[in-house]
């Protein structure tokens, strides 16, 4: 295979809160490849957004990346060293900050967030917006980039583009807004766009368009996207290979097929049961018990074992990393999970344990009272 | 639950909430500058006195112990619907009976007594909670304003209540701030639940929250309402979630109900092309399925000034076709695609040769419709896009029977034996002979009282 256009090893993001200091994103390692949509799934709080930021090291005090690599086309984007005194200290051959500003955000790497009311500044044109975004990033002169802006709008679907250049964020819908913004993304053609939750705020029907024209546009442009959903069903429609995260880790990860056909991780297979079927009527939903836990204090050994029906002692000592549990020349699937025999921890002599989380809370409460 | 059960029940199966063509209209006469005219002249500033129709027209009826479904895009009015039928919102015509008695007529101390009876469940567990109540008093509250039982009995009752809904009872001296998402929507019911009520609005209460807590609290929902006998009108916009939890489902477009059916009937059978694509439209979880088809174009039209006939007319894919014309299907879809791209710009190219290319590569209607296309060309090549575009509007759009008559027919369901109502001319042959079908069984069986228009 080729060398991946953006490759993350061991990614660390914490924040340093009064309370003590939130791993949102420990140790991620994925690749992106040219020409393909990644995405990244979990829950809320799984760290998705985070992870995210990081890429583009957007991550602000008291939030810090502190360990990991990050290269995009052979450029350091985050990477450490051992400094003198023994402590972590930037590479020489990182980006500086201006150089992130002026070459990678925007022009090699865009991001679209997912509210799309936010992102867009109400008190100046839609279209001024995206001109003034093309005329510094392809150093287009004004008029030039009037014209290329109204093309792209022409390009996601906005109707009469010329007179809707001249119209302020409010006038948009939320999906002609979403559309801009990603005109916005595509307007630099960067070889990577990630987008966060996109359509998490539009309808059914208008995410079914934004994700069709999101396929027609990668195809014609041949950008590589980071997806990032907490919607399976998106996934399956848009997605090549998948990363599931859960509070701070990737758990598993592989094509999109095998993630829904081949579940290994018993999270994901959860995920997978927990949601009501559009296509046949379900009766009883199996939802996941308990919440996630927060990450200020994660659960010992496998994180998920909390709230994990096939959890055992095991479970609780040992922290799996995710290993590749693929047969040899089938393509990569990894999960963390020790009830697989590559982990060779004892899972099947070991003894099942209750989980605790039932009703969303764990720990430190005395009996319920009798019921009347 | 200790003898709180209402005297006035209605049977299980009976209509518990009758909606008879319930308008709500917003006016913007109100507010700072509600009185100020302005002259023509006056620039820059534009005042537009007409109404905003959120929801026009409606009628459907709830029986007791079921739980009727409502889904429609962002800003189609299931939420004004929704508090239009609790009365939080006063109709502007139309009527609202619960258990028999027209709320839109009452007012006051009758009404707030009412609304024991009916409670709602909001979309934000975040704002939906005080957060400087703690979760008891917050559940308390409803008891308190009913006046319900004494400090004491209220307290075990709500305690009582927040273990009914998955909480701990425990938990009866926590802030809001210090429960999740989900377990805030579940002090949400335990408040809805406390007065006892028959009837609950629940206003998008999983859109929130995460799938895996989704099915929790909805499993818990399906719960409740076996144990208290609950009826509920469930709104969201997510249909797989509505397929869970319905017993029927009605589907709503620009603030009218477009489709009414048993939930199997529904979703196996669909007559309204709306709801066509919005069934087309769910993604489904699996990388197999062939994904979303025939998606809708355009956007939803503004409901200041919502279309003539059946309001999904200027998106639907399968618009009939006006009777003046003789063309083909695909003669006919071409034409309606170029009507609906001159109307959105949604190309540059002023050439004759190829715009018909593009437009009308496989088949070119004949006859007055061609002639018709032809001066539309004309129009274009002159770049008269306005005359071009009133050109083919008049002529196609505005000529179909979807635009000059408003649809409302009854089907027979082929699933189950509820009634099925939808608002699209192309049922109209099946609903005549459903109708006369239903004519030949009233000889023998009487007809009941009907919650749905037929109009032939």
């Amino acid at each position: 295979m080729s060398e991946p256009l953006l490759s993350v090893e061991n990614l660390k993001t914490q924040f340093f809160t009064e309370d003590g200091t939130v791993r949102a994103v420990d140790g991620i390692s994925f690749d992106v490849y040219e020409g393909e949509i990644v995405g990244l799934v979990g829950e809320s709080g799984a760290g998705k957004s985070v992870a995210t930021s990081s890429l583009l090291r957007l991550v602000d005090s008291p939030g810090e990346i502190v360990g990991g690599e990050i290269t995009f086309k052979g450029e350091t984007i985050f990477g450490l060293e051992e400094g003198a005194d023994g402590e972590p200290r930037p590479r020489d051959e990182m980006l500086s900050e201006e150089e992130m500003r002026e070459q990678i955000r925007g022009r090699e790497i865009a991001i679209i967030f997912q509210d799309p009311m936010e992102s867009l500044n109400p008190v100046f044109t839609v279209g001024g917006q995206l001109r003034e975004f093309i005329e510094i990033n392809r150093d287009l002169s004004a008029d030039e980039a009037k014209e290329e802006a109204i093309e792209m709008l022409r390009e996601v679907g906005i109707p009469a583009p010329e007179s809707r250049y001249d119209e302020y964020p409010h006038q948009f819908s939320g999906g002609m807004r979403q559309r801009v913004l990603i005109a916005m993304a595509l307007a630099c053609q960067p070889d990577l766009i990630i987008a966060d939750e996109p359509t998490t705020a539009l309808d059914v029907t208008v995410e079914g368009q934004i994700l069709e024209m999101v396929t027609d546009l990668q195809e014609k442009y041949d950008t590589s996207f980071i997806w990032v959903t907490h919607d399976m069903s998106v996934v399956a429609e848009i997605c090549d290979r998948v990363n599931v995260m859960y509070l701070g880790e990737i758990i598993e990860h592989s094509e999109v097929d095998d993630l829904f056909y081949d579940t290994k991780h018993p999270y994901t297979q959860a995920l997978l049961d927990s949601m009501p079927r559009p296509d046949e009527t379900v009766h009883e939903l199996d939802p996941i018990k308990g919440v996630m836990p927060e990450a200020i204090n994660p659960p010992s050994g496998c994180r998920f074992h909390s709230r994990c029906p096939d959890a055992r002692e095991v479970c609780r000592e040992v922290h799996p990393e995710a290993r590749n549990l693929a047969a040899d020349g089938e393509p990569k699937h990894s999960a963390a999970c020790v009830k697989y025999d590559a982990f060779e921890v004892g899972y099947d002599e070991s003894r099942p344990i209750e989980t605790e989380a039932t009703g969303g809370f764990s720990a430190g409460l005395t009996e319920t009272e009798a019921e009347e | 639950m200790s003898g709180l059960t209402g005297s006035d029940d209605v049977p299980e199966g009976e209509p518990l909430l009758e909606v008879r063509n319930l308008c709500k209209y917003f006016d913007n006469d109100g507010g700072l500058f509600g009185g100020m005219t302005l002259d023509s002249e006056f620039p820059f500033v534009e005042r537009n006195p007409s109404n905003v129709r959120a929801v026009e027209d409606v009628s459907f009826d709830i029986k007791k112990g079921e739980t009727l479904g409502l889904v429609g895009e962002s800003g189609c009015g299931k939420s004004t619907l929704a508090r239009t039928v609790l009365r939080l919102l006063k109709p502007t015509s139309g009527s609202v009976y619960f258990k028999g008695e027209d709320l839109a007529t009452i007012s006051g101390e009758p009404l707030r007594q009412k609304r024991q009876d009916m409670q709602m469940i909001f979309q934000d567990p975040q704002s939906s909670l005080d957060p400087r109540m703690k979760v008891g008093p917050i559940v308390e509250e409803p008891m308190q304003a009913h006046g319900m039982l004494d400090d004491e009995g209220r307290e075990a009752r709500a305690k009582e209540l927040l273990e009914k809904v998955g909480l701990d009872p425990q938990h009866y001296n926590r802030y809001p701030h210090a429960f999740s998402g989900g377990q805030r929507q579940r002090v949400n019911l335990a408040r809805a639940l406390s007065v006892n009520p028959d009837f609950i609005v629940c206003d998008e209460p999983v859109s929130a929250l995460d799938v895996s807590i989704q099915a929790q609290v909805l499993n818990t929902m399906q719960e409740l309402q076996d144990e208290f006998d609950l009826t509920y009108l469930f709104i969201a916009h997510d249909l797989s979630v509505i397929r869970h939890i319905s017993d029927r489902v009605a589907v709503m477009y620009l603030g009218q109900m477009v489709e009414l059916a048993d939930k199997e009937e529904l979703f196996e059978n669909p007559q309204h092309p709306y709801t066509q694509a919005l069934l087309d439209a769910i993604p489904v979880p699996d990388p197999r399925s062939d994904g979303r088809t025939a998606l809708l174009t355009g956007d939803v039209p503004s409901p200041i000034d919502p279309p003539s006939g059946c309001r999904f007319r200027t998106r639907c894919p399968v618009l009939i076709q006006p009777e003046a014309f003789e063309m083909t299907d695909a003669e006919w879809s071409n034409v309606l695609a170029f009507q609906r791209a001159v109307k959105r710009r949604a190309f540059e190219t002023t050439d004759r040769t190829e715009i018909r290319r593009r437009y009308f590569d496989d088949a070119t209607p004949g006859g007055d419709a061609g002639t018709l296309i032809d001066e539309a060309l004309g129009h274009i090549a002159a770049e008269e896009w306005g005359d071009a575009e009133r050109l083919l509007t008049e002529s196609f759009a505005d000529a179909s029977v979807c635009a000059t008559e408003e649809p409302a027919y009854e089907v027979a369901p082929e699933y189950g034996d509820g009634r099925h109502y939808t608002a699209c001319h192309r049922t109209r042959d099946a609903a005549i002979a459903a109708d006369a079908a239903a004519k030949l069984n009233a000889v023998e069986t009487p007809h009941a009282g009907g919650d749905v228009r037929a109009d032939d």
